[in-house]
């Protein structure tokens, strides 16, 4: 197979591996940028979200050959992608415990507000299906509700 | 030191010449790793010069004050922590700490994580306090009192530099965020102005640090975790982030029932595969051992941490290396573990001892056979097999060459994963090196080194390469070291004037843990049984031995004991016909008024009495971790549950209220995130957890079968800091909170429905009413 042509964070990138190499795996091992997260493997948990084409996916699903000129955004550039401020609530509210859920949270929640500038709870329990085994939700809950009031 | 260097850059003659001075630079110094980690900017080291992974750049940058301190000339502070930082913000803590004596600028301070083989060749000057290297004890006091020291003897070393270049007296200076002032002339300076000549003064004494109550930072700030922008930018290096040049990948699978071996294999059908470097087989027997002469102090033995019979695939990249290893044509020797055909037959083998010749008795007092009393409250509890489940699957990295070894790990403790390497190279202490990465999440998995263990044993097979071994999540799950199932038989005979216990027994069942690790915590060392109220008391222990291997689970045996004895007390209380809440406080009232008031500040605010429909309930439970049989010892946790469930036995945790006491708290907002996440750990427990066995294997394998509470199912949970007592203590604080969230779910089911659930988890049972 040819090299997948694709950009992520807005740079053009060229692949060469497995077509059925998913996504994350392609980040992680190939290009290297280690932000995004291995958590299980199967959309599960939703530590390897990225926003790819402007929605938020879980990259463990996204098998390389699938990618051919679409554009991928990652946990490294949400601060230039409209998740400063986010990012920003997240250490004023002390939200992330071990951390390592967290840009896959980050990455929900970007994608979340863009949509619905202010959700309801009903709405973030609907779009937050990631797991977090430290119990941040309420942190994080709060986070996002505070990212919208400043934003209104 | 010199020769493991110099043969790694033989044998690994492939490594770019960066590589080459980052170990020459490690030779040099054989100091610590400066992680930097910045405040919102990039991620920095000692010195502000950008570094390359969590081990950064070895060799300090500044002046070193002590193996803790080191300040550089444009004033950044890098502290040198030896635990781990698992999510709990012991880093950050530590860094509070110093800069409490220090008087430096937060903004300037930076954090890295201790070597441990620094601490073996100068003689144990990070392993201060209980469990140096161990995660989460950083307010541990002889830690806390040894860490203010240096800070305070660096301050006075800044002073007194400060007064030489002035020749002024250095009763006229005084410091404040990093600036030295002179009272005369009001000449100042910066702390990295003078680092240089006030690392070399010697003291004549020891300076006399700060009254607590002028403390100014520690119990009065709370600031964030120091690592939270390099999390949320995607920059904080966890272990599985790891990268080195010439890195390959190992994908592993150990025998699916534990303590079987490996068949047979055909690694033909798979190294022609993309990518495929090699295939290898792991032996306990190709475990070489601590050199002789050289005395091991791994913090918690190797009992848990021995090779597993495996296969593992190296490839290029991980993807081809899991591709293969799924490809592997591999017959296992399935071994005596076969035997547990099912989980019932298991805890029904384990019940068998409860209470049995072999049992062990750990409490006992007056005589239970006396008691009398019209009403008999007996029961079994139980909690079963449970995964650790953190969030980052096992992984570690390791370089092996014929003289030398450096692992990079998310351990939750280094000095245990340091010696597992050497008892696994069979290097001396002096060759071998460990850096700490992030962690994510440990949970007490990560505490054994079991998992550092496979990855060296991979890694020597394949030496001169960095090997990145990666379980997958299945891989994490059905080879855990779990949490150890418990049931508790108990009988208590009720005193028909006060409906208070006469007489408790409880015959507690572990099943496949060690003697060592059989911790009475939450059983036998709870007030009732020691306080002298319960006249009459008999507890015992008994054990399975079992092929299934078992660990540390946050709060391990605590976490059941709580649910077990929780629940028993409040059927107690009903059969009495008192209110739970009441009823534990008469059971308290000879014991800290501690307890009494974490009970009454969680009930009043989770609107204890109130009258609710049926359907609706609150539970209330109380436990302390770590040891409850000493006053002001621990963290004291009370707390309440409001659920609800539907006639079909639909149930949902709508509020959860905890009162807690651990003595005195150093940074309020860690302290209720704690609260927080123990909770959080404990309710997805009773809710949902359970490993299961079929032929000997464990079967759950991922999130899809083992679930996890999400945002949707999170309650309204509040943390009340009102009971605090105020005693001195700083207690551990993310044990505590995973135990009585269990029985007060559970309690509160039985106030909504009347069915009393005396196992988790409760997920799985018919909570239907009409």
């Amino acid at each position: 197979m040819a090299p997948v042509r694709f950009r992520v964070n807005g740079k053009p990138l060229s692949v060469d591996a497995d077509p059925s190499t998913p996504l994350l795996w392609v980040l992680r091992d190939h290009l290297g940028m280690t932000g995004t997260k291995f958590g299980c493997g199967i959309a599960q948990c939703g530590a390897c979200t990225v926003h790819l084409n402007g929605d938020a996916v879980r990259s463990c699903q996204v098998p390389l050959e699938s990618i051919a000129d679409a554009s991928v955004t990652t946990i490294e550039a949400l601060a230039t992608n409209g998740g400063a401020h986010l990012q920003q609530l997240w250490a004023e509210l002390n939200v992330p415990q071990c951390g390592y859920c967290q840009a896959g949270m980050l990455m929900a929640a970007a994608d979340l507000l863009k949509k619905t500038p202010k959700p309801t709870d009903e709405d973030i329990d609907g779009a937050m299906t990631n797991i977090c085994r430290c119990g941040t939700y309420p942190r994080v809950r709060a986070a996002i509700h505070r990212a919208a009031e400043k934003a209104a | 030191m010199k020769g493991l260097l110099m043969q790694q850059d033989g044998a690994a003659g492939d490594l770019p010449l960066d590589r080459r001075r980052f170990l020459v630079s490690a030779a040099v110094v054989g100091g610590g790793m400066a992680l930097g980690i910045g405040r919102g900017g990039a991620a920095t080291g000692a010195g502000g010069k950008p570094v390359t992974g969590p081990w950064g750049p070895d060799a300090a940058q500044g002046s070193e004050f002590s193996p803790w301190i080191e300040i550089a000339p444009d004033d950044i502070v890098t502290i040198r922590v030896p635990q781990p930082e698992i999510g709990n913000g012991a880093m950050t803590q530590a860094a509070m700490t110093v800069t409490e004596e220090l008087e430096c600028d937060w903004a300037k301070v930076r954090v890295a994580f201790a070597s441990i083989q620094r601490n073996h060749i100068e003689k144990g000057v990070y392993n201060v306090g209980f469990q140096g290297f161990f995660g989460g004890h950083s307010t541990e006091p002889d830690r806390m009192a040894h860490v203010l020291q240096l800070g305070a003897s660096a301050r006075e070393r800044l002073k007194a530099a400060a007064a030489a270049r002035w020749s002024v007296p250095v009763a006229d200076i005084s410091v404040k965020n990093s600036v030295l002032t002179h009272a005369g002339s009001g000449r100042t300076l910066r702390y990295g102005e003078v680092a240089t000549e006030a690392a070399r003064i010697v003291l004549p004494a020891e300076p006399a640090r700060k009254p607590r109550s002028e403390w100014r930072l520690i119990g009065k700030s709370s600031p964030s975790k120091l690592n939270i922008p390099d999390i949320a930018h995607g920059r904080a290096t966890y272990g599985i982030d790891v990268k080195l040049p010439g890195m390959v990948h190992a994908a592993l699978m150990q025998s699916p029932v534990q303590g079987g071996k490996l068949k047979s294999h055909k690694p033909e059908a798979v190294l022609k595969m993309p990518g495929v470097r090699a295939v290898i087989v792991l032996d306990p027997a190709k475990t070489r051992g601590v050199p002789a002469g050289t005395k091991q102090a791994a913090t918690f033995g190797f009992g848990d941490c021995q090779v597993q019979s495996a296969v593992a695939v190296i490839a290029d990249h991980y993807w081809q290396a899991r591709t293969a290893l799924e490809a592997l044509p591999v017959e296992w020797d399935a071994g005596s573990g076969a035997q547990w055909t099912d989980s019932a037959k298991i805890y029904a083998a384990a019940s068998e001892l409860r209470g049995k010749d072999g049992a062990r008795t750990v409490k006992k007092a007056g005589d239970v056979a006396t008691a009398t009393g019209k009403r008999v409250v007996e029961g079994d509890y139980g909690t079963p097999y449970c995964e650790n489940a953190m969030m980052e699957p096992l992984n570690a990295t390791v370089l092996v060459t014929a003289d030398g070894a450096e692992a990079w790990v998310p351990t939750q403790d280094q000095q245990q994963a340091y010696w597992t390497v050497i008892d696994e190279t069979g290097l001396s202490p002096e060759k071998v090196k460990v850096h700490q990465t992030f962690v994510g999440g440990g949970f007490g998995r990560r505490t054994q080194a079991d998992d550092v263990r496979m990855a060296v044993a991979i890694a020597k097979e394949f030496p001169g390469k960095p090997v990145k071994t990666i379980w997958t999540r299945e891989e994490t799950f059905r080879q855990g070291r779990y949490r150890t199932p418990i049931t508790t038989q108990y009988k208590a005979v009720l005193d028909d004037a006060t409906g208070l216990p006469q007489m408790i027994m409880g015959d507690v069942a572990y099943v496949g843990t060690r003697p060592s690790f059989m911790l009475p915590l939450g059983f036998s060392d709870q007030p009732y049984f020691n306080s002298g109220i319960i006249p009459n008391v008999r507890l015992t222990s008994a054990n399975l031995p079992i092929t299934i291997l078992n660990g540390a689970w946050r709060a391990p045996c605590y976490n059941s004991h709580a649910f077990n004895l929780e629940t028993f007390i409040d059927e107690c209380a009903v059969a009495a016909g008192i209110d739970p809440l009441d009823y534990r406080l008469k059971l308290l009232a000879k014991w800290d008024k501690a307890w009494s008031d974490t009970l009454r500040v969680a009930a009043e605010k989770a609107g204890w009495g109130a009258k609710l429909p049926k359907g609706e309930g609150l539970g209330i439970a109380i436990s302390c971790w770590p040891v409850a049989n000493m006053h002001n010892n621990g963290s004291v946790i009370a707390t309440v549950a409001r659920v609800s469930v539907s006639q079909q036995g639909e149930l949902r945790v709508r509020q959860v209220d905890v009162a807690f006491d651990c003595g005195s708290v150093a940074n309020a907002d860690a302290v209720r995130a704690q609260v927080e996440g123990g909770t959080m750990y404990g309710l997805n427990a009773c809710l949902n957890e359970e490993m299961t066995v079929k032929d000997g294997a464990m079967v759950e394998g991922n999130f899809d079968e083992y679930p996890m509470m999400h945002m949707a199912d999170a309650p309204v949970l509040n943390v009340h800091f009102e009971a605090l007592s105020g005693h001195e203590r700083m207690a551990i604080i993310g044990e505590a909170p995973t135990g009585p969230i269990q029985p007060a779910v559970g309690n509160a089911i039985f106030a909504a429905t009347g069915k009393r659930l005396r196992r988790t988890p409760f997920r799985t049972q018919d909570l239907s009413w009409s």
